[in-house]
């Protein structure tokens, strides 16, 4: 315990005059956004794709035809069980993911100005899944998608969960001489169905 | 060594300066067209500012508050006073669980404190799992940019590396095949990892997590697969308020790399079932720095590296001429404060031209801080002898306008008539690779009374 009071005592005696806290007025952002269209945009230009769907039996069958003929596949989605080709409750470990192709998960938050989608652990059975899978797919309807981030914060002011991320677009890189290559550590791919 | 020294280093192979240069300036562009596209940039980074600020005046109060909720919520706080100590931590963790193998995302603070070899020190392997950083670790190198840690190789040194130590086919530098070469070799890093190392972008005092941005999924990787997950902070990134994160994630990537936003902004609050979160909260000089006022403001810095791809210098000289874990710009005024003798060179390697302090979205006065340290660098350090006395002789000469002038006239007519080996002699160190300009037969003063007068006619 001897550094923590060592620091925040030199804190104390270092820190300036107060100031106070600004507050953020969110409306001065705001420039009359078409959400739908700037979402799909900015998911587009992070590298991912934005599909519609009438229903989850159509979001698999959309799925099934882009990404055909893979081994292992999980949905979170309802009634989409047939779908399924893996019972998380046999998974003893998250590194037994290791081979997941595809990952369909809902969401009920999407940024437009970004492209950002949200899940969290109300959603995400074991953490590790959107990241280790090759394929995610996320679904989340129109209604859930605010314009900025602003928003997005106010909506999950209160959410309590112990993890949780934005998604914008696939796991990427430029790391070798500036060359954008999608793929790196996560998805290779990423899908957005807006319902 | 001093900057110019190593600078020149760099420089000696000049087509890689050009690439260089370009690329991060192409890297500025990206951000510009970012930030102009997002209404009210400016009252964005006001509010980053602002934010900021206030951080710093009640930091010791969000660090308690921080501690408390992180607690709460299952995670283990360790406090450290400087690199020593943050090293000693984690080592004691990692022993704790009999662990041997550590997977790291990028965290510039670890660099600070220099945690891997402390840690190889013992046996333990450390991988570090950003491409860029990857790279560098496998060349033996600090990295040269803190967004961008590999932006001084070529593909085709990553290509010979790739193949010394990973055991890949020669691909005549192809990035898609090295990244993907890449992805299996720390895929099967991260299967193995005992425990995970992240760095932390932002800390909420309010509810106690931490948001850890990456744009390949290495941090989220490590931490959601290894049992247990150590993330390292400085003191200055606590901000107060979850809704401040709407705030900084939206200027951290647009400033970064132009993206809207990084590609994973994970939001760290409690370990899940069975797994271990620890956070080790490290001063290492920065409570000295907020002492002092004219400096403290680099302590709002979101390490974005805008200031690092807009500055001349930087583009220039490369990052590893600077000795300093963050090179650039805002690392000319973070490191004088840790050693004001051996960083006493940095804050010169700017023209003060003020672009960094334009570009940084939690607005910085990065190159008032500049002109600020040189000030009390030439007090406190001694100064070369040339430059000691030119500056004297030119503060007489500049102290006398007639004076002025007449030397003038004589530096007018030299650069018009002197041969170049002269006026590129040594002790001129303006005419070192470079030609000075013809001298003009007027100075401007008497081009501007001639052009009065003959209004007047």
């Amino acid at each position: 315990m001897g550094s923590r009071e060592a620091i925040l005592a030199k804190i104390k005696s270092n820190k300036p005059e107060p100031l106070s806290l600004p507050q953020i007025d969110a409306g001065i952002f705001e420039e009359g956004l078409d959400i739908i269209k700037e979402f799909t945009k900015k998911v587009e230009i992070v590298g991912g794709n934005v599909l519609q769907a009438s229903s989850n039996e159509d979001v698999i069958n959309q799925i099934k035809s882009i990404i055909p003929n893979t081994a292992i596949n999980y949905s979170t989605l309802e009634n989409t069980q047939d779908f399924n080709t893996l019972d998380l409750a046999t998974v003893k470990n998250p590194k037994d993911l290791e081979d997941l192709d595809i990952l369909i998960l809902e969401s009920n938050l999407g940024v437009a100005e970004n492209g950002a989608v949200w899940v969290s652990d109300n959603e995400l059975p074991i953490r590790v899944l959107p990241f280790i899978t090759k394929h995610l797919v996320l679904v989340l309807s129109s209604e859930d998608i605010v314009p900025y981030m602003h928003q997005a914060y106010e909506k999950k002011q209160n959410q309590s969960s112990g993890f949780g991320v934005f998604i914008s677009g696939p796991s990427k890189t430029a790391d070798i001489e500036q060359s954008l290559v999608i793929g790196a550590h996560g998805a290779l791919s990423l899908t957005v169905f807006i319902k | 060594m001093s900057h110019a020294k190593l600078a020149s280093v760099f420089n000696k192979d000049e087509k890689r300066v050009d690439w260089h240069d370009k690329a991060l300036w192409f890297v500025r562009h990206k951000r510009d067209k970012a930030a102009h596209t997002v209404k009210g940039w400016e009252d964005l980074r006001n509010l980053g500012h602002g934010i900021k600020a206030h951080m710093l005046t009640n930091i010791d109060k969000y660090l308690i508050e921080f501690e408390e909720n992180a607690k709460n919520n299952g995670v283990q706080v360790h406090w450290a006073a400087n690199g020593e100590e943050h090293n000693k931590i984690v080592h004691s963790i990692i022993k704790e669980n009999n662990a041997k193998k550590v997977v790291k995302s990028k965290s510039m603070l670890t660099e600070e404190c220099h945690l891997n070899p402390y840690l190889e020190k013992d046996g333990i392997e450390v991988i570090d799992t950003d491409l860029g950083e990857r790279i560098v670790q496998l060349a033996k190198e600090p990295p040269s940019h803190i967004v961008l840690p590999a932006i001084h190789k070529n593909r085709f040194e990553v290509d010979e590396l790739f193949q010394e130590h990973l055991g890949t086919k020669p691909a005549n530098g192809d990035p898609q095949y090295l990244t993907n070469e890449a992805r299996k070799h720390l895929r099967k890093k991260f299967i193995e990892a005992d425990v995970a190392i992240t760095g932390v972008n932002f800390a909420i005092a309010e509810t106690g997590e931490f948001v850890v941005c990456t744009n390949e999924g290495n941090a989220d990787m490590g931490a959601h697969l290894a049992p247990v997950h150590i993330a390292c902070m400085g003191i200055e990134k606590v901000i107060p308020k979850r809704e401040h994160l709407g705030v900084f994630l939206r200027l951290l990537a647009r400033s970064a790399t132009g993206q809207p936003v990084t590609t994973y902004s994970s939001h760290f609050k409690k370990p899940s079932a069975g797994k271990k979160m620890h956070i080790v909260i490290v001063d290492n000089g920065r409570s000295e720095q907020l002492s002092r006022p004219d400096f403290r403001a680099s302590l709002h810095c979101i390490r974005c590296g805008a200031c690092m791809n807009t500055c001349p210098i930087y583009r220039r000289s490369g990052g590893h001429s600077y000795d300093y874990t963050i090179p650039g710009p805002i690392g000319s005024i973070l490191s004088p404060g840790k050693d004001l003798k051996k960083y006493s060179t940095l804050p010169f390697a700017s023209t003060l031209c003020g672009s960094c302090s334009d570009v940084c979205p939690v607005k910085i006065d990065i190159h008032t801080q500049l002109y600020k340290w040189r000030q009390i660098i030439t007090k406190e350090t001694p100064q070369p002898f040339v430059k000691k006395q030119s500056m004297k002789v030119m503060g007489k000469i500049f102290s006398k306008p007639s004076q002025f002038e007449t030397v003038g006239k004589v530096a007018r007519w030299s650069l018009r008539n002197l041969p170049k080996s002269v006026i590129n002699s040594k002790p001129n160190v303006w005419g070192k690779a470079r030609d000075l300009p013809i001298g003009p037969k007027q100075s401007f003063d008497e081009w501007y009374n001639n052009r009065n007068n003959n209004k007047k006619d």
